[in-house]
């Protein structure tokens, strides 16, 4: 599903990763983690073409990121789900309208949005903050409205970057229960954490990276 | 489309006050074409209908005999571009000028002799009217034997022409000018509008958004704030057509004459809605992905 061979990517002097050999396969729920500046998120930014390899080659499902361009990079994002790690949740819109955005992207009739959106906020314990704004709602459920977000459009890979981050143990618990039901239905899911806790026990494959290269994997 | 829709009326009413400044300045820019364009019209319209009233006089030496006059008259018509050659007679010249002088031909009764002289009345063919062609035709004719003098308004002719050419160079730099300007105003307001949303335009691209989806919107909006920059400069044009214009006409006869072409108003929302768009797209230029 996800495929990096060879990948490195600098910012002017800085390499934020070498070398990167790695491959998730379909369907499986895995973590990377490491210390900050490892390079967890840049990972994560070139799985959405949010950034592109320096060198190397990296295919996400049927695309190759050298053969990417204006008119295939939103189709690709279209089957990704990102949970982003400051949330990008639009302040002036409620939370209705925000889950909406990634269908209304795709031009989908708006009685189909109703159906989907209720649905994906049902599922992270939200369908009764349809109508708030994210300013009046805590972490734990701006981060549930992202989730939601993130899997309103059924995506084929879901990404989270720093998913705990700032919330507390029971919080942190519950978005991790909603994560494996999402990937019980089939969804590649590739989580970038430095919190043990997340993967402890799990039995998922966890990749340790530092100083932007794979430094170990391991089973959690 | 819907959704673009909203969105674009959402932005048009929550920068209302961004937007109808916009708006205003556009309708004072395509006023000022107007004003430019319909003086451009009316200078050329009158130009389109001098042929019709312009005439070329040729007076003839005295004691010419009718075979001499004939023999003239049959020269100019053999000059391809006359329209209409009338012979008018010593008599016939005193008999106008009688009638023109209506209850003043009192003036005449003292003269012993007609001193008016024969002449010929020249009408030139439409694409004939103009200060070279008049001039090098007025010269030809005066060169026959028999004519005294050739006389035409030379002077009002290329009065004419230089008002004529002048304006529409001055109009033409007006017009390019202000249409710069309108679209610069749309591309600045498009700007503004689209820095202000760039943190939700980051997020609508990470979500899969395309730049048709993205674009529209502000699309939209441009050509909104376009078309009723030229509503409202149509609504003013014709405002002050009508209240001061029209009114004034019926006491200045030479206002009368101004013709206003309605097309032009029609034409202004349509323009301003163009040129919205062109500002709106200049604005957005080509937007990254990665």
């Amino acid at each position: 599903m996800i495929n990096f061979q060879e990948v490195s990517k600098f910012y002017d002097t800085i390499t934020a990763l070498r070398n990167i050999n790695l491959s998730i396969e379909k369907g499986e729920m895995a973590f990377i983690t490491g210390p900050s500046g490892a390079g967890k998120s840049t990972i994560m930014k070139l799985i959405y073409a949010a950034e592109l390899p320096d060198s190397g080659k990296l295919t996400i499902a049927e695309w190759e990121t050298d053969k990417l361009d204006g008119s295939t990079i939103p189709q690709l994002r279209r089957n990704i789900g990102v949970v982003f790690q400051d949330f990008r949740l639009l302040l002036n819109k409620n939370v209705f309208d925000n889950v909406a955005l990634a269908l209304r992207v795709r031009r989908i009739p708006e009685r189909e949005v109703k159906a989907h959106v209720l649905d994906s906020l049902k599922m992270v314990n939200l369908r009764h903050k349809t109508d708030g704004f994210p300013s009046t709602l805590s972490g734990g459920e701006q981060q549930r409205v992202v989730i939601a977000r993130a899997i309103v459009g059924e995506p084929i890979i879901l990404l989270d970057d720093e998913p705990t981050g700032n919330l507390d143990p029971d919080t942190a618990a519950g978005i991790m229960r909603i994560f494996k039901e999402i990937n019980a239905r089939g969804t590649t899911i590739l989580i970038a954490t430095h919190n043990r806790e997340l993967y402890r026990d799990t039995g998922k494959r966890v990749i340790r990276l530092d100083n932007g290269a794979v430094v170990a994997e391991e089973r959690g | 489309m819907s959704y673009s829709i909203k969105l674009a009326l959402q932005s048009l009413w929550h920068e209302k006050w961004i937007n109808l400044l916009s708006m205003l300045t556009i309708a004072m820019g395509l006023l000022v074409v107007t004003v430019v364009v319909s003086s451009i019209y009316n200078v050329n319209l009158f130009a389109r209908k001098l042929p019709e009233r312009f005439f070329i006089v040729a007076y003839l030496k005295e004691g010419l005999t009718e075979k001499e006059t004939q023999s003239i008259v049959g020269l100019i018509k053999g000059r391809g571009s006359t329209e209409r050659v009338k012979y008018i007679s010593k008599s016939e010249a005193l008999k106008e000028l009688k009638t023109s002088l209506k209850d003043a031909d009192y003036i005449l009764d003292g003269l012993d002799e007609n001193p008016l002289p024969a002449s010929i009345e020249i009408r030139l063919k439409k694409e004939a009217v103009g200060p070279e062609s008049v001039k090098s035709f007025a010269e030809s004719v005066r060169k026959i034997e028999g004519i005294d003098d050739v006389q035409y308004g030379e002077k009002f002719l290329l009065s004419l022409h230089s008002i004529k050419t002048g304006m529409e160079t001055i109009g033409l730099i007006l017009t390019v000018v202000m249409i710069s300007g309108i679209v610069f105003i749309c591309y600045s307001t498009v700007k503004i509008l689209f820095y202000r949303r760039k943190e939700e335009i980051e997020t609508l691209k990470l979500l899969g958004a395309t730049r048709g989806f993205i674009r529209t919107p502000f699309v939209i909006e441009g050509g909104v704030i376009g078309a009723i920059g030229g509503i409202i400069g149509a609504a003013i044009a014709a405002a002050f057509y009508f209240s001061v214009f029209y009114k004034l006409s019926a006491t200045v006869p030479i206002i009368r004459a101004v013709v206003f072409p309605a097309e032009l108003l029609l034409s202004l929302p349509a323009a301003g809605l163009f040129l919205g768009i062109t500002g709106s797209l200049i604005a957005m230029g080509r937007i990254k992905f990665s």
